[in-house]
This record gives structure tokens, sequence and C-alpha cells, in this order.
């Protein structure tokens, strides 16, 4: 028996087809653009349907409506009302369904809803089934149009960040505040090991409101940056830390160039292994030739911000790299992204290709540890890892694979996942990026664009048949999104709440008071 | 090795004394522990004082191993006899660590500095640190701590607990690092000298290791007058060192002995610091088949100073990688015993299967029994071999 109480009724099933089903709106109630309404079956199972269009509808033959409209407007007819017209013009919303929801658990619909079954909006005990998994990360509240429900979204961590997240959207649209809002969630779990290369410095709050407000940060955040304040870790990377490998896909080199880079390598790795500053400095590489020297010197010089002073010393602009600091500095990383650490790197004052190397660097060093805990059989104790890469095309675009060839980042977008690293990539382009690569990345989370180009490559490539979401998520206002993942049981429209209402009645982590026995110290 | 390091001690004063320097500025462990040998006590306070008397001022921080249970460690008392200086003043204000300067007389250097605390717990003391008033203060300025610091550690030491160097104040003339012990000088803009002498000699395996193999050890001779204006290292080497590494892969344990021992007869060991380093898995007999005593006395009798002996990577085939996981250690002490009693070879029943491994594990957790309160070292000492001879049931033999 469908009960359905007369007042939550908001339409009924009148047409139609599988993925086009048409509902008449009831006259004093209203549909919107990506309401989820629910059409209840006998057996006590129900479907969720998602409108994805609305068009008026009538049953007064067009001729009569234009001739109506005009004795109104031209003051023929200032009284003329329709008969029973909330009979007779009416909405009509085109919808699909999303979900069957059974006493068996949810599936994709393979049925219609019952033919003239009255619909209602979605209620919160409908999504029942949303539970918070074991390893939470937090997307936000259920979205019904432009209603938001009491319901939380999760999905379990372990699965989605080894399986890649994408952030598809333009300008303006909130992915800040997503970032910041879904690595909240996961700090302090210790589960996952997340690398956030920041290249404009807005996650950990250094000037406002970010994750060193979260009660764990102080044992469970890093924070790298140049020109760090106190407490804070300087991002210094040591020369010697980097190998001819670290730039592979990064920095174009011609075969000459890396030949010399190999050389200079072979030459300096068992002594003091000081190969870029020797290539800086001009020194000499036996069968070489000297012009190549010349332009490699000119190009590191450039990528590294090097620079030799008069006294000989070798001096980085850009303050990341050093010849004497740093030496631990990539160790201390990967081990506290081991820990289930998040570690933000402030890449704001360095070059496109810097930031993308002190990636290449990190990311190379724990790839390789995990696979050496696989073939030891220890990576199950291992906690994922992500990391957080902004505008992605730069190592994951069409053009700089072909040209460049594959780098440490596409590979981790193609295998990580048998290692737990996964990537969480963000970009304004979707189109630009292979399709092989968009389809690993099993949650997307997709804001606003209004580029019809770039929402159909990201519509193409989604967890989820989004074919008639075209339109719903070029009206996405900021904030909202949908979720589309392999984890979820169907595309979750979201409102991601605003990262300082989000964070707000957070507990402040301990502070510190001089113990004692301590005070003796500082007599 | 104490009288070498009392002696590298005494050098390093004389040499301070000779070259007329200002003042000794001595960042942390002074001593191994906080209530060390009074015999080594007596020789350092003794140098100490010769050196005040020679109107040069010493200055000092606590470094992680001058602290007792108590709180009161020798440097306190040495500081109460007026020998040195602590240069760690200052107070907790509105939850604000609020350093003052000590002011050297003759220099008018300025120092302040921070201690160190038990495995990183100065790094508490950082994060309170009123930096501002530090960078503030006008003059020669130089900072003592006694910490590993973030962006200066070596690779080798990443899994150190360090502390970042932003925690320090920016504009200092001289950073004077004590707690590493490799020797290095380091900048980062707004810490123009970052300096870390490492030990003037050394008491532990890999140091010794090190130094044998030729790494220099020794003291910093800074010159300055508003800036620094030079930078000497001054190396002490009281004896020369013979780093003789052996990897036993492939031989059994008498084939390596007797090639060990025709190795190491060859060695010129004369007036030097040996350091042995036998590594490798023994394709058999175990490990304690080898005589390593007899290694050592060969040594000694070739007319070494010291010898150091490392086998930390020695194992042999006779045993297998062992790995076991519980809920507390207790649980994988028992596992432990009782999966690995089987491959000693013994008669003796009681020594055998879950007697065996009962008995092993009671016999554990006797000798890891802690000193009493105001027992002395001799009384705990035969209090231990007692409970021990008494679960091994031999009190009776040994008496007899």
């Amino acid at each position: 028996m469908i009960v359905i109480e007369e007042l939550d009724i908001v339409g009924q099933v009148i047409a139609g087809k599988v993925a086009s089903i048409f509902i008449r709106e009831k006259s004093d109630k209203k549909i919107e653009l990506g309401d989820l309404l629910v059409a209840e079956e006998i057996d006590e199972s129900y479907l969720i349907l998602q409108v994805y269009n609305l068009a008026y509808g009538s049953q007064i033959p067009p001729l009569v409506r234009e001739l109506t409209a005009g004795l109104k407007l031209e003051g023929y007819g200032g009284s003329l009302e329709f008969l029973d017209p909330k009979l007779r013009n009416y909405v009509l919303a085109e919808v699909k369904a999303v979900a069957r929801v059974s006493e068996t658990g949810v599936r994709i619909p393979k049925v219609l809803p019952g033919f003239f079954s009255s619909v209602r909006h979605l209620k919160k005990e409908d999504l029942r089934f949303l539970e918070k998994p074991p390893n939470p990360v937090y997307f936000g509240k259920v979205r019904s149009g432009s209603k938001i429900l009491d319901v939380d979204v999760y999905l379990d961590g372990k699965e989605v960040f080894t399986h890649h997240i994408f952030i598809p959207a333009t300008t303006g649209r909130g992915k800040s505040n997503l970032v910041k809002v879904l690595l909240w969630s996961v700090l302090g779990q210790n589960k996952f090991g997340i690398l956030v290369l920041d290249p404009h410095d807005e996650y950990y709050g250094r000037n406002g409101k970010g994750l060193k407000d979260h009660p764990d940060a102080k044992t469970d955040l890093k924070y790298y940056s140049s020109k760090p304040f106190a407490g804070a870790n300087t991002l210094v990377i040591n020369l010697k830390s980097i190998m001819p490998w670290h730039m592979d896909g990064i920095v174009e080199f011609t075969d000459p160039q890396l030949d010399a880079i190999h050389l200079c390598y072979e030459e300096h790795k068992d002594n003091g292994g000081e190969w870029i500053a020797a290539i800086v400095r001009g020194e000499e590489v036996e069968g070489v030739n000297p012009r190549t020297l010349n332009v490699l010197q000119r190009r590191f010089k450039t990528i590294f911000g090097l620079w030799v002073n008069e006294r000989g010393d070798l001096l980085c602009r850009n303050e990341a790299f050093s010849n004497s600091a740093g030496e631990s500095t990539t160790s201390d990383i990967v081990q506290a992204l081991e820990k289930g650490k998040i570690v933000t790197i402030d890449t704001s004052r360095l070059t496109d290709k810097a930031e993308l190397l002190v990636g290449s660097i990190v990311i190379n060093d724990i790839l390789s540890r995990y696979q050496n805990y696989k073939g030891e059989g220890k990576l199950e104790d291992k906690p994922v890892v992500s990391v957080v890469i902004e505008e992605a095309p730069r190592v994951l675009g069409i053009d700089v694979l072909q040209n460049q060839g594959d780098n440490i980042y596409s590979t981790v977008a193609r295998e990580g996942r048998k290692f737990k690293i996964g990537l969480l990539a963000i970009s304004q382009l979707t189109s630009v990026i292979p399709t092989t690569i968009l389809t690993n990345m099993n949650t997307k989370i997709i804001l606003g664009n209004e580029m019809a180009t770039e929402r159909h490559a990201v519509i193409n490539s989604a967890a989820q048949d989004l074919t008639e979401d075209d339109r719903a998520i070029a009206s996405l206002d900021k904030g909202e999104a949908i979720l589309s993942s392999i984890f979820a049981n169907f595309a979750v429209p979201i409102q991601i709440p605003l990262f300082e209402d989000y964070i707000k009645g957070a507990k402040e982590g301990d502070k510190f008071s001089l113990r004692k026995e301590d005070k003796v110290l500082f007599r | 090795m104490e009288k070498l390091e009392v002696e590298t001690f005494s050098r390093a004063m004389d040499i301070c004394i000779e070259r007329k320097v200002d003042f000794i500025l001595i960042c942390g462990d002074l001593f191994h522990v906080g209530i060390p040998d009074l015999a080594v006590v007596k020789e350092a306070v003794t140098k100490m004082r010769e050196v005040r008397e020679d109107g040069i001022p010493i200055y000092a921080i606590y470094g992680s191993h001058d602290y007792t249970p108590t709180g009161t460690s020798i440097i306190d008392i040495i500081e109460s006899a007026g020998l040195l200086v602590n240069v760690v003043k200052g107070r907790v204000d509105e939850g604000k660590l609020k350093l003052d300067f000590v002011q050297d007389e003759r220099t008018r250097a300025k120092l302040v500095g921070i201690s160190a605390r038990k495995i990183g717990l100065e790094s508490k003391y950082y994060e309170i640190l009123d930096r501002e008033i530090l960078e503030r203060e006008e003059g020669f300025k130089i900072f003592a701590f006694h910490s590993g610091l973030d962006e200066f550690k070596p690779d080798y030491l990443s899994q150190m607990e360090t502390v970042p160097i932003s925690f320090f104040p920016r504009g200092f003339d001289y950073y004077a690092g004590g707690h590493i012990h490799d020797r290095s000088e380091n900048n980062l803009p707004g810490y123009e000298r970052v300096v870390f002498p490492g030990p003037l000699f050394t008491g532990y395996a890999r140091d010794l290791e090190r130094t044998a193999k030729g790494e220099k050890r020794g003291f910093y001779i800074v010159d300055f007058d508003d800036k620094i204006t030079g930078l000497e290292f001054v190396e002490i080497r009281l004896v020369n060192g013979v780093y003789f590494g052996y990897d036993v892969t492939g031989q059994n344990s008498l084939q390596a002995q007797k090639d060990l021992k025709e190795k190491i007869s060859q060695l010129d060991v004369k007036g030097k610091m040996v350091v042995l380093r036998i590594r490798g898995e023994l394709s058999g007999g175990k490990t304690s088949d080898m005589n390593f005593p007899n290694l050592q006395e060969m040594l000694l009798q070739g007319g070494a100073v010291y010898v150091h002996l490392n086998r930390f990577g020695l194992t042999s085939r006779e045993y297998t990688a062992i790995k076991s996981a519980g809920e507390d250690l207790t649980t994988i002490e028992s596992r432990l015993f009782q999966d690995n009693i089987g491959s000693v070879n013994v008669s003796v029943p009681g020594l055998q299967s879950d007697l065996g491994a009962k008995l092993s594990q009671d016999l554990l957790r006797s000798l890891r029994g802690e000193p009493k309160t105001n027992e002395s070292k001799r009384d705990y000492e035969v209090r231990l071999r007692e409970n021990a001879l008494e679960l091994l049931q031999l009190g009776e033999v040994l008496e007899d």
C-alpha cells in the first residue's frame, strides 16, 4: 500500500521512459532543477528521482494561449482568466531515476516508477543508507535542488584516496573551500598521509582560518615554506637529494642534455652527490660538449633559481634549494606521510617547474618505499597516501605527456592505486587530460562550470551516467557540487559547507604550559 | 676510553688558555650523564678552575645528558662553585618565555640560550619563546642551543627528533649548537652562522667509528668585534685511529676467527684507537663461538690504546630472523622464548621446551629489576646475582 501524505505530494508520474520520466508538478508546490524526489512502491521500496529539466505544460492550445495573452496585454480583457487555471496550466518536470532503495539495499534502478504514481520530495529518512564509513572523508550535505538536507555525505577515505579524486571547476566555484573541508575531515585520523602542494598558500591558514586551527594540527599537520613563520619548517631541499629521474616528464631536455646530466650524475653520485652544483658552477664533464653544459647551466639556474656569488657560494633565489641545508627534508616529509599526517608545502614562491619538482622528489621517494613495502608484505599496515595537485594539466595534460613523456604524477595516476598512492587533482580544464587518466579518477567532485566542452569531458568520464546533468552542472552555484564516485550509490548532489562554518565549534588544541619541574631551568 | 676523553677535554682547555680566548661556551653535555663518575668530575673541575684562574669565563647550557631525576645535575654544582655560568636565564610571563641575555664583561658579547630537555621536550620552550625581545636587542649576540635542527640534520639522522630553525630568534651573529655529533657550518636566510662543532671526542660507537676513519674532532674559535671576522676549527687528535671492517659472510665461525686473527695481526695499531666492525652471516657455528675477547686482547697486546668492537651486524645462519607480535611486551617475550627455545641444544630438562622458556622469561624479568631507593650499586648487584642464581637453582652449587 503506497502511503504518501496528501500534503507531501509534489507531483505525479504521467509519461516517459527510462532516464526521461515526466512528472506533472502540483500547482501549489515547487519542483526545482536538481531536486531529488521519491516515488514509493508497493513493497516498501522506493525510487529516488532527480529532476534535470523543467517545462510548461498546458491543456489549452497554443493559439488560444497566444490570443489570450494578446488580449490581456493590449487591454481588451483585463479580467480575462482561464477556466480552472491550476488544472489546465502546469509545470512538467523531466526526471531520471538515480537509485532504487529496497530492503536488500541500494541499486541502480532497472524499473520505472509506477505509472501515475505520486512523488514527494526526498526526506532525511530516505537516505538512511548513507552511513558514515570507517575511514570517513567528509564532502558536505545532500542537496536537493537548492534545499539542503541534514544528511552528511561521507565516503571511505581508504577507497577514494587510492582511486584518485578529481575536482573540476572554474575559478570562484569553491575549490579551495572544498579541499580545506575535505582535508580537515581527515586530519587527525592518521590513516591518510596527504601531501598538499599549495601554490596559493591557502590551506594551512597562515593568514586566516585553515587547517592549522584543527585540534590535532599540532601533531598531525606539517607546514613547509621557504618563508616559514616561527615553528614552521623551512622548505629547503638539498640539491643532492635531486636525482636526474626526478625531472622526467617535468623538465624537457634534448638527448645530448640528458646524456650530459647522466654523465655528470654518475661522476658525482659516489662523491658527494653534488652534480647539480657542479653544472651550475660550470664545471667541465668529461665527454660533454661545453656548449651543452652552458645550456644546462642556464636552464638549471632558471629552474632552481640558483646563482653563484663572487665568493663562489651557491645561492638560491627562492631559498627552496640549497647545497648545504635540507639534507633530510625529503625523508622528514615522507616519514610524516607514512605516519598518516598531512604535509602542506607552500610553493607560492616557487616557479611552476620548481613546485612540480619538489612534489616529484617526494612522490618518487614515497612511491619507491611503498613499492618495497608491497614486496615485503608490509603495505597493508601503511596509511594511504594522496597528493593534492592544483592545475593538474601541468603534469597530466595530453600535450605535456606527448611532448615530455610520463612523469611521476601520471605514473601515480595510472599505477599508484596498486601501491596505495593516489592523486587529488584539481583543474579548471578537464578536456586536456587524457581519457585513460580521467577514467582512472574514480571519484569526481563536480563544481559549477560554464564551459560546455569541459562539462562534457567530465560527464563522459564520470562514475555514473550524467548525460542528462549538463544543464544541472552549468547551473551549480558556489559551494554546490555533484559527487560522482564508484564508491557512491548514485551521483549525489551536495552542498559543501563554508569552511569557516564547518570548523565552528572545533575544540582548540592543548595549550602548552611550563611544568613545575621545568621552571628550574629558567632561573 | 674515559682517560682519553678527560685528556681531550684538558687539551681543549689548554688550547683555549694558550690562544688567550675571551670566553668559552659549552653547548651542553659536558658529561655523558647527569651525575658522572666523581673521578672524571674532579679532573674536569680542576681544569676548569685553571681556565677560570686565567681569567677566562666559561658559559654553558644544559645538554640532554645533563639531567638527573632529582633535577640537580653536576652542572648546577659546578655553577654554584662559580666555575661556569649558565646562560639560560629567564622567566615565563603571561605564557611567554622571556629570556635574559648574559653579557660577557670583556667582549660585551650577549649570550642567551635554551637548554635541552629530555627527548625533544625543549621544543615546548621554543613554542612559547618571546623571539621579538631577543631580536630587538642590539649588539653582538650569540644564541646557544642543544637541539638538532630539521633543516641541518644529516639524512641518516632523519628519525631524530629535531626542531625547525624558525623557532630561533633571527638575526643573531652566531648560533652555537650542541647535540649533533657531526661538525657542520650552516646558514639560512635570517640565520647567518649556525655551527655544530660536534663532540671533542666521543664515547659512542658510531662516533668512534667515524673518528677512527679520520673524521676531525675538535672545537671552534670565533673571532669577532662588532661582527664575526673569523671562524677556525681547532682539531684535537690525541691518538690516531684504525678502522677495520670485516664481513664474515660465507665462512663458518672457526674459519672467520682464524682469518680475522691473521688479518688483525697485520694491522699497525701501536698507540692507536682501533674500531673493529664485524658483520655478515656465518655459514655455520654460532656467533658466540667466536672468541672476541681474544681478538681484543691481540690488538691491545699489539699496542692499541683502546679497542672498540662492533658486532651488531653479525648473525649466523643457525639463527633465523624471528618476528613476533603481541598485545604487550610480556606476551611478545614469552612467544619469542617459546619459539626459539628449540634452537638451544641442552640436555638439562629444566632448560628445555616450556620449562626453559618460562625460566628464561623469569630470569629476564629478574635481571631487569630496578635498584631500590638508597640501595648501593654493590648491594643491587649482589641482590640481582642472588635472585638469578636462585632462579637457576645454582645457589648451592656455587656455594660448594
